[in-house]
C-alpha cells in the first residue's frame, strides 16, 4: 500500500500541472460515450421507420404517403453522433498523447537533474545498473501504463458510469438482473489478481535468480572453458531453468486465466439476463412485443456490461508495474541533496595551507573507516598518500571535494572549514584526476574542455600538449574534432588517463587531488604520464596516491596511512631513519629489483 | 517457425487440448446468439417449455466457455513454458560446446541476451498464440460466413470496410516505422548520457558541470519527448478511424437495405446480426494486426536464437584418455591471427619449456603474451606451426586431458557466486579441507580466509563484490593450483598483490610445486627475477630468450623494458 501511496505522490507531482487537459479529455471522452450510447437508439429509430414505411407502402390507399425522408434524416443523424464520438475521442487521444510524452519527458529530465543534485554515497553504494535501470525500464514501464492504460481507464469508467444509466432508464428490473452477477465476478478477480501478484513475484525473482546465473557463467566463459567447468555449469543452469518452469507456469496460468474468466462470466451473464428476461417477458405486465425489445436491448448491454472490467483487469499488470516503476524513481527523488551552506564563502584559491585535523570518517554508522587522521600541507606541496589497500588513502581524496563530509574533525583552507565554501567554489580550486577517467560522448576537444566549455582551441591544444596527448590526438583523422565515447574507446588505459589531466590541466585547479594509474601501460605511454604528472603537480598544493616510488621520492612529505590511521609521516630520509613500516617496504623493493 | 517446430512437436498433446479448447469457447461464443433466437421465437409463441429447455443449455453452453477458457490457457501456458524452458537449454548446452573465439564472436552479453530476452519474447508470442490468435481467423471466418449468409448482396460493403482499415493501418505502420527507428535513437543517446554520468558523477561533480550535462540531457530527451509524442499522435488517429468506418459501412448497409425494402422486406429483420457480425469482423481484423506486429518482433528473436543454435562450434576435441599430461611445452613455428584481424598477432614464434621450470614473459602491452598463454590452453588454435604439452600435439589431447593438466589463472579474476569452498570444488570435486588450506597457503590467501566468520565456507557474492582485487586474485591462484596442475599459467595474475605479498606466493610456488611448470606473463620485470628463463616479446615476436642476468646484458628490447622501469622506480 505505501508503493501506491508513494507512487500517487509522484504521479500527482508530475501529473497536476495538466489538469486542464485532463478536464477537458473527461469532458470530451464523455460526450463520445453518450453518442454511442444514444446512437443505437437511432439505429433502432430508423428500423422502426422503415417498418412505417413499408406498412404504408403496402398498402396501396396510402402508398402516395410513404416516403424515406425521416428515415434518411434518422440514419444521418446517427453518422453524425459517430462522426462526433469519432472527433472527440481523436481530439481526447491527441491530449491524453501529448501529457504523456511531455510528463514522462518531465520526469526523465527531473531524474537526471536530482541525479545531479544528489551526494555522491548514493552512487557508491547502488550499482550502476540499478540506478540506469530506472531510466530504461522504470520510466518505460510508467510511460507505457500512462499511454495506453490512461485512456483505457477514461473510457471504461465513462463506458460504465453511461451504461448504467441508460439501463436504469429502460427497466430497473432488469438494470439489477444484468448487474446481480457482479460481486461473483469481483469476488472472482480479485482472489484471482491477488494469486497472480504472487505468482508473478514468484516467477519474476526466480527469472531474476537464472538471469543472473546466465550472465556470472557466460561472462565468466574464459574460467569456465580454461577450468573445463562446462558440465558444472549446465547442472546449475539446468536447476535453475527448471525453477523458472515451474513458478512461470504457474505465474502465467494465473495472470492469463483472468481474461478467459472474465469473459465467460459475461458469457453467463447474458444467458441468465437471456433467461430471466424471456421469464418476465412471459409472467410481466409487459405487452410481448415491449417485452421482446426489451430482451434484445438487454442482451446488448449484458455483453457490454463485463467490457470496462475486463479492459480494467488486462491493465492490471500494466498498472502494477507503473506503481512499481513510480516508486522505485519516487526513492530516488526522496535522496537527500549534497548540502551546500547558505552564504557560502568565495574562495579565492590557497594563501598559505590547508589543514586536515583530527578527521573521523565512516560510510557506513559504526564502521568508521579513518580515525582521527591529521595531515597539514602548505601551500604548493605535494604530499603523497602511501598504504596497503583498504587504507583509506581513496577516502582522504573523497572527503577533500567534499564527495562525503567528515563525521568530527575538520579540514580547513587557510582556517576556514571547507564546508562553510560555496561547494561550487570549493569545486573550481579542486581539480581530480581519476585512475579509470570517465570520457563523455563528443568529440576529443569537447572532453579535453569538460571543465570549461569556453574554452577556445588554443587552450585545449596547449592543455593537451602539456598532457603529452597532443601527438596522438594529432594523428588521428579528425583530429581533435575525432568522436569519442566511453565503450567503443580510441583510447588505451593509459592514454585516457592523459586525457584527464589534460582535462585537469585546462581549468587551472589550485588544490589537485590525483590518484596513480596501477593499470597495465606500455612503457612509452607510462614515460608519458609520468612527464604529464610532473608538469600537472608543479606549483599546485597536490594530493597523490602513489603506486610508484619515483613519485613518492619527489614529495615534499609522505604520509604512510595503515587501516584509518596515520601511522607515519615526512620526508623520505626522515623515514628511513625512522625505520618503521615504510623503510620495510622501500627495502622490500630495492630487495626485488 | 524453422526453430520452433520441433519444440512445439514435443508437447504435441498439450498443443491438442488447448487448441481443443479454443474450439469449445469460440462455439460457445458464436452459439449464443443462435439460442437466442430461438428463445425469441419461443417468447412470441408463449412457449413456456422451450424456453426452460433452451435457457438451461444457454447456461451449460456459457459453463462450457468457462471451463475451455481456463483449460485453453494452463495447456497455452504447457506450452509456451516448455517450449521456452527447453529451448533455452538447448541454447546454454549449444553455448557451453562453444570455444572461446565463437563466444567472442557473439560477445557474451549478446548471448546473455538471446538467452534471456529474446526468450521470453518467444515464450510471450507462443502463449498468445494458443490464447488468442488460433481464435481469431475462427472467429473471423464463423462471423465473415454468417455475415455473407444473411447479406449476401452487401459484400462489397464487408470488403470496403475492410480494405479501408487494412489500408489506414498499414498508412500509419509505414509512417511510424520511421518515428519508431528514430526512437531507438533516441534512447540510446539519452542512455548514454545517462550512463557516462552515472559512471562519471564524480568526475562532473569535480569540474561542476552539472547544468551543462543537464542542458545535454534536456536536449537529447526532449528530441524523444517529440517523437513518442508523434507516434501517440498518430496512434490517437487509429482507433476513431477504425470505428468510424465501420459505422460509415453500418449506414451505407442500412441505407441499402431501406432503397430496396420494398423488393427485399426479410431484410429488415437481419439488420441487427448483420451488425454484430461486421462488428466483429472488425475486431478480428484490429486484434490479428496487433499480433502480426507481435510475432514479427519474436520472429526477429527466433532468428537471433536459430543462429546461436546452429553456429557449429569452431573447435573440436579428440576423444581419449583422460589423464593429464607431463608439463612440458613446445612451440614449433606457431603463428597465429585472431578472427576478423589482417595482421598477425603472433609471428612464427618456436619455444621449449622444460617440466618444473618458471617461465616469465615479458613485452610490451601489444606484443602478444597473453595470445600466447592462451594458445597453450588452446582457446584458439594457431593458423600454421604446431603447439606441443606433455609432448603431444595439443589438437591431439582430449578436452578432459587438457584441463587437467594445465591451470590458467587469468588478470580479471572471475569468481562464481556461492561459497569459497564451492569455487574450489569445482575444479577438484574432492578436494579436502587440508587440501584447500594448503593452497591457499601458497596463493597467500589463508591468512584473510581465516579470518572471515565462515572461512572455507565463507560466502561470494556475485561479482565477487565482497573480496578486494588482491583478495580476488589470490582466491583465483588458490582455484588455479589446488588440483595440483602440471602447467600453471599465471597471466598478469598478481597485478593486484604488493610486492612483499607477489614474492611470498612465488616462493611458496618454487617450494610446494616443484614439478609444476610455471608460465608468469608480467608487466613488472620485478614479477618475474626470479624465472629460470625468460622470454621477451616485441611484436608477436620472441626477441629474447634466457635470464634476467644475461637479457639485461645482451637484450636491447630488455634493457628498454628494465630501465624505464628502473628510472620510474628512482634511485634503485
Amino acid at each position: 500500500m505505501s508503493d501506491l501511496k508513494n507512487a500517487s505522490k509522484y504521479y500527482w507531482h508530475y501529473l497536476k500541472k495538466y489538469w486542464f487537459g485532463f478536464l477537458m479529455t473527461s469532458i470530451l471522452i464523455g460526450i463520445s460515450t453518450a453518442c454511442i450510447v444514444i446512437a443505437p437508439t437511432y439505429l433502432g429509430r430508423a428500423v422502426s421507420e422503415l417498418t412505417t414505411y413499408l406498412q404504408q407502402w403496402g398498402d396501396t390507399a396510402t402508398r402516395s404517403q410513404a416516403s424515406l425522408g425521416s428515415f434518411h434524416k434518422t440514419l444521418l443523424i446517427y453518422l453524425g453522433l459517430y462522426l462526433g464520438d469519432a472527433s472527440t475521442l481523436l481530439i481526447s487521444s491527441w491530449i491524453l498523447a501529448r501529457i504523456t510524452a511531455y510528463s514522462t519527458g518531465t520526469m526523465r529530465v527531473g531524474l537526471f537533474r536530482k541525479m545531479q543534485r544528489m551526494k555522491v554515497q548514493y552512487f557508491d553504494q547502488h550499482s550502476d545498473g540499478d540506478i540506469l535501470a530506472r531510466y530504461t525500464s522504470d520510466l518505460d514501464n510508467i510511460f507505457n501504463a500512462l499511454n495506453q492504460a490512461l485512456i483505457e481507464i477514461f473510457l471504461a469508467v465513462a463506458q460504465f458510469i453511461g451504461l448504467l444509466i441508460v439501463m436504469f432508464n429502460q427497466n430497473t428490473t432488469m438494470a439489477w438482473v444484468t448487474m446481480a452477477s457482479t460481486p461473483v465476478a469481483l469476488i472472482i478477480a480479485g482472489f484471482v489478481m491477488k494469486k497472480a501478484g504472487v505468482a508473478v513475484n514468484n516467477q519474476q525473482d526466480d527469472i531474476g535468480t537464472l538471469n543472473g546465473y546466465i550472465n556470472e557463467q557466460v561472462t565468466a566463459q574464459k574460467v569456465i572453458i580454461t577450468n573445463g567447468l562446462q558440465k558444472d555449469s549446465i547442472k546449475g543452469f539446468k536447476k535453475h531453468n527448471e525453477k523458472v518452469r515451474k513458478s512461470a507456469m504457474s505465474g502465467q496460468i494465473w495472470s492469463g486465466v483472468l481474461n478467459p474468466l472474465m469473459q465467460g462470466m459475461s458469457l453467463l451473464n447474458t444467458a441468465i439476463v437471456i433467461f430471466f428476461g424471456s421469464w418476465f417477458a412471459l409472467n410481466g405486465t409487459l405487452s410481448t412485443g415491449a417485452a421482446l425489445a426489451l430482451v434484445v436491448v438487454f442482451v446488448n448491454y449484458a455483453q457490454q456490461y463485463y467490457q470496462p472490467i475486463m479492459s480494467l483487469t488486462s491493465l492490471y499488470g500494466m498498472i502494477q508495474l507503473a506503481i512499481t516503476g513510480a516508486r522505485r524513481v519516487d526513492e530516488v527523488r526522496r535522496q537527500p541533496d549534497e548540502v551546500t551552506p547558505a552564504n557560502g564563502k568565495d574562495l579565492p584559491g590557497i594563501k598559505q595551507e590547508l589543514q586536515i585535523s583530527d578527521v573521523h570518517f565512516s560510510y557506513l554508522p559504526g564502521k568508521e573507516i579513518l580515525h582521527g587522521v591529521s595531515i597539514s600541507v602548505h601551500k604548493g606541496e605535494m604530499v603523497a598518500l602511501v598504504g596497503p589497500t583498504g587504507s583509506g588513502k581513496t577516502t582522504v581524496m573523497n572527503l577533500l571535494n567534499r564527495f562525503y563530509d567528515v563525521d568530527s574533525g575538520s579540514i580547513t583552507i587557510d582556517g576556514v572549514d571547507i564546508r562553510d565554501f560555496s561547494l561550487k567554489d570549493l569545486r573550481k580550486n579542486v581539480g581530480i584526476v581519476l585512475q579509470d577517467p570517465q570520457l563523455f560522448s563528443g568529440t576529443i576537444a569537447d572532453n579535453i574542455r569538460f571543465g570549461d566549455p569556453d574554452a577556445n582551441m588554443d587552450q585545449v591544444v596547449d592543455a593537451a600538449k602539456q598532457a603529452n596527448i597532443h601527438e596522438f590526438i594529432a594523428s588521428l583523422p579528425d583530429g581533435y574534432q575525432t568522436k569519442v565515447s566511453d565503450e567503443q574507446s580510441i583510447f588505451s588505459a593509459g592514454q585516457k588517463q592523459l586525457m584527464s589531466i589534460a582535462r585537469t590541466i585546462l581549468t587551472n585547479p589550485q588544490l589537485l587531488i590525483l590518484d596513480e594509474a596501477t593499470s597495465n601501460v606500455d612503457t612509452v605511454t607510462e614515460a608519458n604520464i609520468q612527464a604529464a604528472m610532473d608538469r600537472v603537480i608543479q606549483g599546485r598544493t597536490s594530493f597523490v596516491i602513489a603506486h610508484r616510488l619515483k613519485t613518492i621520492l619527489n614529495a615534499d612529505k609522505i604520509v604512510v596511512l595503515k587501516s584509518g590511521q596515520i601511522i607515519e609521516q615526512g620526508n623520505h630520509e626522515a623515514l628511513l631513519k625512522e625505520n618503521g613500516f615504510y623503510a620495510g617496504l622501500y627495502r622490500d623493493q630495492m630487495v626485488t629489483e | 517457425m524453422k526453430v520452433l517446430m520441433p519444440y512445439i512437436k514435443r508437447y504435441r498433446k498439450d498443443v491438442y487440448i488447448a487448441l481443443i479448447s479454443v474450439i469449445a469457447l469460440v462455439f460457445a461464443t458464436l452459439w449464443q446468439p443462435r439460442l437466442l433466437q430461438v428463445i425469441m421465437n419461443a417468447i412470441l409463441k408463449g412457449d413456456q417449455a422451450t424456453i426452460i429447455k433452451e435457457g438451461i443449455i444457454l447456461i451449460i453452453l456459457a459453463i462450457v466457455g468457462i471451463i475451455s477458457g481456463v483449460i485453453n490457457t494452463i495447456y497455452s501456458a504447457h506450452v509456451a513454458l516448455g517450449v521456452a524452458t527447453d529451448l533455452r537449454a538447448d541454447l546454454y548446452k549449444q553455448v557451453q560446446k562453444f570455444a572461446y573465439a565463437d563466444v567472442e564472436k557473439f560477445s557474451a552479453s549478446n548471448l546473455v541476451v538471446r538467452m534471456t530476452n529474446d526468450i521470453n519474447q518467444v515464450q510471450q508470442i507462443v502463449m498468445a498464440a494458443f490464447q488468442q490468435v488460433s481464435r481469431i481467423p475462427l472467429l473471423f471466418i464463423g462471423a465473415f460466413a454468417l455475415a455473407m449468409i444473411t447479406m449476401p448482396q452487401q459484400w462489397w460493403v464487408l470488403i470496403g470496410m475492410m480494405i479501408i482499415v487494412l489500408g489506414v493501418s498499414w498508412y500509419s505502420y509505414k509512417k511510424m516505422s520511421d518515428y519508431f527507428a528514430q526512437t531507438q535513437e533516441d534512447i540510446e543517446d539519452v542512455n548514454t548520457v545517462a550512463r557516462e554520468n552515472l559512471m562519471g558523477i564524480r568526475v562532473v561533480k569535480s569540474f561542476v558541470q552539472e547544468p551543462q550535462e543537464i542542458a545535454k540531457f534536456s536536449k537529447a530527451s526532449d528530441r524523444l519527448t517529440d517523437v513518442t509524442a508523434k507516434i501517440g499522435y498518430n496512434f490517437a488517429i487509429l482507433m476513431p478511424a477504425f470505428f468510424l468506418t465501420a459505422n460509415i459501412a453500418v449506414v451505407i448497409a442500412v441505407y441499402i437495405v431501406g432503397q430496396n425494402i420494398t423488393v427485399h422486406p426479410t431484410y429488415l429483420a437481419a439488420i441487427t446480426s448483420f451488425i454484430s457480425y461486421l462488428m466483429q469482423i472488425l475486431f478480428a481484423v484490429i486484434n490479428g494486426g496487433f499480433l502480426m506486429i507481435a510475432a514479427s518482433r519474436a520472429n526477429i528473436s527466433l532468428g537471433r536464437i536459430g543462429e546461436v543454435l546452429e553456429t557449429k562450434p569452431s573447435m573440436v576435441y579428440v576423444e581419449g584418455s583422460k589423464d593429464p599430461v607431463e608439463g612440458e611445452i613446445e612451440f614449433d613455428h606457431v603463428t597465429f591471427t585472431y578472427p576478423g584481424d589482417d595482421a598477425p598477432t603472433l609471428k612464427d614464434i618456436s619455444f621449449k619449456v622444460n617440466v618444473g621450470e618458471m617461465i616469465g614473459i615479458v613485452g610490451a602491452t601489444g606484443s602478444g603474451k597473453t595470445t600466447l598463454a592462451q594458445l597453450i590452453a588452446r582457446l584458439y588454435d594457431p593458423d600454421s606451426g604446431v603447439i606441443k604439452v606433455g609432448g603431444k600435439d595439443v589438437k591431439q589431447l582430449s578436452e578432459s586431458t587438457l584441463r587437467h593438466t594445465i591451470a590458467y589463472v587469468l588478470q580479471r579474476s572471475t569468481l562464481f557466486s556461492g561459497t569459497i569452498s564451492n569455487n574450489l570444488q569445482q575444479v577438484k570435486p574432492d578436494a579436502t579441507l587440508p587440501q584447500m588450506q594448503w593452497a591457499a597457503n601458497i596463493a597467500q590467501a589463508a591468512e584473510f580466509i581465516e579470518r572471515l566468520p565462515q572461512t572455507y565456507d565463507a560466502p561470494v557474492e556475485e561479482r565477487s563484490s565482497n573480496f578486494s582485487g588482491g583478495q580476488k586474485q589470490r582466491l583465483s591462484i588458490t582455484r588455479g593450483i589446488i588440483a595440483q596442475p602440471k602447467i600453471l599459467i599465471l597471466d598478469d595474475a598478481t597485478s593486484a598483490l604488493d610486492a612483499e605479498s607477489e614474492k611470498l606466493v612465488q616462493e611458496a610456488l618454487d617450494r610446494d610445486l616443484k614439478k609444476t611448470t610455471t608460465v608468469v606473463i608480467a608487466e613488472k620485470i620485478s614479477s618475474i627475477l626470479r624465472a629460470d628463463r625468460i622470454l621477451v616479446m616485441d611484436n608477436g615476436r620472441i626477441v629474447g630468450n634466457g635470464n634476467h642476468k644475461q637479457l639485461v646484458a645482451s637484450n636491447p628490447v630488455y634493457q628498454k623494458i628494465y630501465t624505464t622501469q628502473k628510472a620510474r622506480e628512482g634511485a634503485m
